[in-house]
């Protein structure tokens, strides 16, 4: 689920839960590590990914929402 | 039963913008320049809020030193082409006559507008035709115009979500709002009121992933606030009944089509649509723009999928096609590919419409001054839609027309809201003390059901009216038993109740409009009539909506 967050990295700053527009940190709490309370409700914006000083976060795409392709070009 | 109690507290300014997203920043920092005192309730936060978070791509404009002294063309081809269709030609013009004035501003304050020195005309746009659309690097827009609304003395309330107008005496006098992080009621007591709460998403399903609700093109926090209060403080909404919907990668929907730069092919390599064979930077493929259904009649006929089949792109235009895209903020998908080994030059990758994904284009009407029917509102961008450009152009002129008309005015007294504040008090404080009950989730996941099975991609009489009765008992069902856990929960259940106020207006209206028209589809009327190329307002009665047909001034 995203986003994902890298426990050794973060410090609680919470840059991310200040940033995402979806409210997916809802009730994180500054100087613990930030809790990701809804993942279904990331938009998949990047803000919390740019924002993190650390580099701390990382979005994983949901299995449905895996993009598609061909497999051999036409 | 919880024992939650609301905090309350007021705040009080000139001009309160609700909704700080492109139109509502730009609305503040005009207003501030004119010398109002602003304040941006924001819903989220607005450096990264609204359908421009993290980028945009076009910007649509007129630029003389591009384009020549004569505006008409440039008028002309947008009324043609997809954007134009049902506005008064004076709304486009002016749009267009102020829309380099933005794009030099913006560019001055650091966001870049121009590529490589220059103008980049580029999307939107059929070959040999006029181009009006600009590429511009929209990556940190937010943050750029949340300074500069600071740096005027703009106060930005974060996490605070305005849900209802207060009304005296026939005009706008505040709004009521909460905090999204506290059990918290605010009221603001402001003398004039800009709406810039965008589109209204998560109205009807997510149109690759039905299951998961935020897997939207435009920002799924953009749900018809701006619309819903409207409606309900009397302000008239117009063409609520039209629907579009838009194009792009399956199944990651944000941003859609954007600025992919391939050719869509079918499976065996052959181009679908008449104007490009070659994948083409400048124009894409605007088989999309002109003809959204080609995905599923090539699926119904056996022939697809369809793909975006980038073969041929050189290195370099891949990377620019890369750069735009990282631009309007689509990272995540550009990740993703990176992360999946997906070279769209060798796996072409399949799009299709996204055609569940209906929303409104019309909405709260505002005109050419940001002015809309009722005294002292204001709106501006997506709340009647206006796009990246529409939402600054507009935005700019409400927010100027907004603090000129505070000036010298008293505020209002707060006497007359008081009634209407502790009605939504008991009834928040109910959502938030209530054991059992439907999630907002729950709710909205009937609301989209009964949006499309009733009103989605065929409609009729009696589909309308089932669907109608269907939706009011929904609502009377939400009214009565939503639970939120948290303040957060709080804001979704009350973007629930906004969905079903402007839901049930798409099906009032809908009926009245006896024709097809774009993605209105009915049924039983299934040809598009001359005689109702006009606009629909829908407005609040005693007896409910009142409908009115008017004359466009071409």
């Amino acid at each position: 689920m995203p986003p994902v967050i890298n426990k050794a990295l973060c410090t609680g700053c919470l840059e991310c839960a200040e940033a995402c527009q979806c409210d997916v940190y809802f009730g994180s709490i500054r100087g613990e590590e930030a809790k990701v309370t809804y993942p279904e409700e990331c938009w998949h914006c990047n803000a919390c990914v740019f924002v993190c000083p650390e580099g701390a976060i990382t979005l994983r795409i949901p299995l449905p929402m895996m993009v598609l392709y061909h497999e051999k070009s036409g | 039963m919880g024992n939650i109690t609301m905090k309350e507290r007021s705040v009080e300014a000139d001009v309160l913008c609700i909704g700080g997203g492109i139109a509502g920043l730009m609305a503040a920092i005009r207003a501030a320049e004119v010398g109002a005192k602003v304040v941006v309730a924001e819903k989220a936060n607005t450096m990264f809020s609204g359908s421009g978070a993290t980028g945009n791509d076009h910007f649509l404009c007129y630029i003389p030193e591009v384009h020549g002294p004569d505006i008409e063309p440039i008028v002309n081809e947008f009324q043609l082409g997809q954007q134009g269709g049902l506005r008064h030609r004076s709304f486009i013009q002016k749009w267009l006559l102020r829309s380099e004035e933005i794009v030099k501003m913006w560019d001055e304050w650091g966001i870049p507008m121009k590529y490589n020195g220059k103008y980049e005309f580029a999307g939107h746009a059929f070959p040999g035709n006029p181009m009006y659309n600009i590429h511009y690097a929209g990556k940190d827009q937010k943050k750029i115009l949340t300074e500069q609304a600071l740096k005027r003395g703009v106060t930005i309330l974060n996490r605070m979500m305005c849900f209802d107008l207060i009304t005296h005496e026939g005009g706008i006098t505040g709004a009521i709002g909460i905090n999204t992080w506290e059990d918290e009621l605010v009221i603001f007591n402001t003398k004039r009121v800009i709406l810039g709460t965008g589109s209204a998403i998560r109205l009807y399903p997510a149109s690759t992933t039905p299951a998961w609700l935020f897997n939207t093109r435009l920002s799924p926090t953009c749900v018809g606030d701006g619309r819903a209060m409207a409606y309900r403080a009397g302000a008239e909404l117009v063409n609520i009944e039209i629907p579009v919907f838009r194009c792009g990668p399956v199944y990651f929907a944000r941003a859609g089509k954007a600025t992919w730069a391939g050719v869509l092919r079918d499976p065996h390599g052959k181009p679908v649509g008449p104007f490009v064979t070659e994948p083409d930077n400048k124009y894409g493929d605007p088989v999309v723009d002109a003809y959204q259904d080609i995905f599923m009649d090539y699926k119904k006929s056996g022939r697809g999928p369809v793909y975006m089949d980038c073969k041929g792109l050189s290195d370099e235009d891949l990377e620019y096609m890369y750069y735009w895209l990282h631009n309007e903020g689509n990272v995540g998908l550009l990740d993703h590919l990176k992360e999946e080994g997906i070279d769209p030059r060798e796996k072409p990758i399949e799009f299709r419409s996204y055609h569940r994904e209906l929303f409104p284009r019309g909405g709260v009407y505002y005109d050419e001054e940001g002015a809309t029917s009722l005294n002292g509102l204001y709106a501006a961008g997506d709340e009647f839609f206006g796009g990246i450009s529409g939402a600054a152009v507009f935005g700019w002129i409400a927010g100027e027309n907004a603090a000129k008309q505070a000036k010298g005015l008293g505020l209002p007294s707060i006497d007359h809201a008081k009634a209407q504040m502790e009605q939504a008090k008991a009834k928040l404080e109910s959502i938030r003390n209530r054991d059992v009950g439907a999630s907002w989730k729950e709710a909205n996941i009937a609301v989209q059901q009964i949006m499309y099975d009733f009103s989605g991609e065929v409609r009729s009489e009696t589909l309308l009216q089932a669907g109608l009765h269907a939706l009011q008992r929904l609502r009377q069902k939400a009214n009565e038993g939503l639970i939120a856990g948290n303040p957060h929960e709080l804001c979704r259940c009350l973007e629930v109740f906004n969905l079903l106020e402007v839901g049930e207006l798409i099906f009032v209206a809908a009926r009245e409009r006896k024709e097809t028209r774009g993605k209105h589809i009915r049924a039983d009327y299934p040809f598009t009539n001359p005689l109702m190329a006009k606009l629909l307002i829908v407005r609040k009665g005693k007896q409910g909506p009142i409908l009115e047909w008017r004359p466009i001034k071409r």
